[in-house]
């Protein structure tokens, strides 16, 4: 205290001062190394889950090799699975949902067209497959020679289908997704029509198909109205190729108010909008026709 | 009847095979269910056609009413006599947009513009083929209904096949033809059989064609023998490639029948033992005709058995790939190896 009362009372207060902060700070000081050791083990923790991670990751790359392998080798490989039953069947089911998106994505980047080498990579062959209404129908192929230009050497697609003006038009060469799109889009089209056809003559035995061509691009109905016992001749033209539905319904009749009646002005709309066979049943269960 | 009808009706009863004969008769619909009852089918031919004459002058029908049973047993048995096929070129904007009655009043009005008198009948078959009968007279004499045109056309393609057509008629035909169906040219496709379904099938792409696609139709296993399981088969593999290979060449089941394949070869004799052949200037003609009941099925045969060498020559695989089976051969400068040489069957 001598020394404290030889320098005097300013220094004695400073001392007091530091003395006072001091006692202040310590708690702070215990606090900041908790938070520290929390992030410490908070750092840990994610470090195991990363370790974790990676490990999982590398166990779903063995196991998508592995299930590559098999796929292009068809090869039955027993896989050593010594985990617990519920993680492994976990892991296999994540593997196999990377392989798929991963051939999604494959399959998005060519079109979504079933595409394949063919003589050693000299050339492609390229499957459109036609659906209608969730019914998979025929499958068309073509076999496009790649050098030295891009040149359609085989195919099985009908002759009514103008195929090399639509390689023209689309520019084969340079474009040849826009290519694939429309001529796919005038398969679909076709095979949509050709299976509503097939749909009338099986479902409407009292509908007459009077008249149709092999591209299914005009469709002549004949109907008979219920009470007036009138028949109506219906012609459906579809004379845009790439769509299944008519651009244009007219009817004919005996009856020459008929066809401008309310009714049948919406049979017209109806029909326009909706495929012809169930256009078909609307008007029957309309009591429009028998 | 005048006696050109009835010997028309005569040769067309001996025509009708003996087990159609009934069903064509119901198809053609000119007799009364009383009549028809009353032919007795087991009769011999001759004995059927005296009935049937005499029904027909009690029905009071006409040469016109006989062509219509021609016609009906022409669409039943379609592969009789040569068919050759002829294909439209260059369509019109509205070819594709044709329709049937459309189709045959120009047909109609544009030969007889041409020819008269002429007979033309056009009837659609279920298969959407139009069917053409025509027969042809000139200024001096009156249609010849003993030997008619058959052309039949499916609307909306630019194939046409025709038989017993004669090169004096052959222009007529095109001309209607082109102008009816809005196109601007015709030529003759180097197609040609005796049975009309093989060649509408070949061009038409119906065949069971082979592609190598990502999931082939499993092929049909053909002719296998059962053999011992401890035996492998060392030429496996080989012989799965070149029945692949042929298949892909000729399509897979059954094949368009066709009889002939003709390559005219216009081309240079390269042998350097034999100058004086060799250095001749004008090309060495020869023809090569290969004939068979089923062609296609032959040469497929020849491919996957391993006599003919694969992958095929594009000389056969051509015949579908380009519908034809009637080829000229000629040297050209870029690639003379592939152009003259000669098909290894």
């Amino acid at each position: 205290m001598a020394g404290a009362s030889a320098t005097g009372v300013l220094s004695q207060l400073s001392l007091l001062e530091v003395k006072a902060r001091s006692r202040k700070t310590q708690p702070q000081q215990q606090s900041r190394v908790k938070e520290l050791k929390a992030k410490v083990e908070a750092l840990r923790a994610q470090r195991d889950q990363l370790k974790a991670e990676i490990e999982t990751h590398k166990h779903l790359q063995k196991l998508r090799a592995s299930l590559d392998k098999q796929s292009t080798n068809e090869e039955e490989e027993e896989e050593e699975m010594e985990q617990d039953s519920e993680h492994s069947q976990l892991l296999q089911l994540m593997a196999r949902h990377t392989q798929l998106e991963d051939l999604l994505y494959a399959h998005h980047t060519i079109g979504g067209y079933d595409v394949i080498k063919t003589r050693q990579g000299k050339g492609v062959c390229v499957s459109l497959a036609t659906a209608y209404d969730g019914v998979f129908l025929e499958t068309y192929n073509l076999e496009i020679d790649l050098k030295p230009t891009l040149r359609i050497s085989r195919h099985n697609v009908p002759p009514f289908i103008p195929l090399n003006s639509l390689a023209e038009q689309n520019n084969l060469q340079t474009n040849i997704r826009t290519f694939l799109d429309t001529l796919s889009r005038h398969l679909n089209a076709f095979a949509a029509r050709k299976q509503q056809l097939e749909l009338v003559k099986e479902l409407h035995k009292s509908v007459q198909v009077m008249e149709s061509n092999v591209l299914c691009s005009i469709l002549v109905l004949m109907f008979n109205v219920p009470k007036q016992k009138t028949a109506v001749l219906c012609t459906l033209d579809y004379s845009d190729h790439t769509r299944s539905l008519p651009t244009r319904v007219h009817f004919e009749s005996e009856d020459e108010k008929l066809p401008d009646s309310p009714e049948w002005k919406k049979n017209c709309s109806l029909l326009k909008e909706t495929p012809v066979h169930k256009a078909l049943i609307t008007m029957k269960k309309m009591g429009n026709i028998v | 009847m005048d006696d050109s009808t009835k010997r028309l009706l005569q040769r067309l009863i001996r025509r009708i095979p003996a087990q159609t004969l009934r069903t064509t008769l119901e198809k053609w619909g000119r007799l009364t269910a009383a009549q028809q009852r009353s032919m007795d089918f087991t009769q011999p031919k001759w004995a059927l056609s005296e009935k049937l004459l005499a029904i027909c002058e009690e029905n009071g029908l006409t040469a016109k009413h006989i062509t219509e049973l021609e016609m009906t047993n022409v669409i039943d048995n379609p592969n009789q006599g040569m068919w050759y096929a002829f294909q439209l070129m260059d369509p019109e904007d509205d070819a594709n947009s044709i329709e049937l009655t459309q189709f045959k009043e120009q047909f109609k009005s544009h030969l007889r513009e041409l020819v008269r008198p002429v007979s033309i009948k056009i009837k659609k078959h279920t298969d959407e083929a139009v069917w053409i009968r025509i027969a042809w007279g000139d200024s001096f004499s009156r249609p010849n209904h003993l030997k008619p045109t058959y052309v039949v056309h499916h609307l909306q393609t630019p194939y046409v096949f025709v038989t017993s057509l004669t090169s004096k008629q052959k222009p007529l035909l095109s001309q209607a033809l082109v102008l009816s169906a809005r196109y601007q040219a015709i030529k003759d496709a180097n197609l040609s059989g005796r049975k009309l379904t093989a060649i509408r099938d070949l061009l038409m792409r119906k065949y069971q064609q082979v592609f190598p696609t990502m999931y082939p139709s499993p092929l049909g296993e053909r002719n296998q023998v059962v053999s011992n399981p401890h035996i492998e088969k060392e030429q496996a593999e080989p012989a799965a490639n070149r029945l692949q290979m042929a298949c892909e060449a000729f399509g897979d089941g059954t094949l368009p029948q066709l009889q002939t394949v003709v390559y005219k070869l216009e081309t240079k004799f390269r042998d350097h033992t034999n100058k004086t052949m060799t250095e001749r200037e004008e090309p060495f003609s020869c023809v090569v005709k290969f004939a068979s009941t089923n062609l296609l099925e032959s040469l497929r045969h020849c491919a996957s058995s391993g006599i003919a060498s694969t992958p095929v020559t594009p000389l056969l695989s051509s015949i579908l790939q380009k519908g034809r089976n009637y080829f000229v051969i000629t040297d050209n400068g870029s690639g003379p190896s592939t152009q003259t040489r000669q098909p290894q069957t």
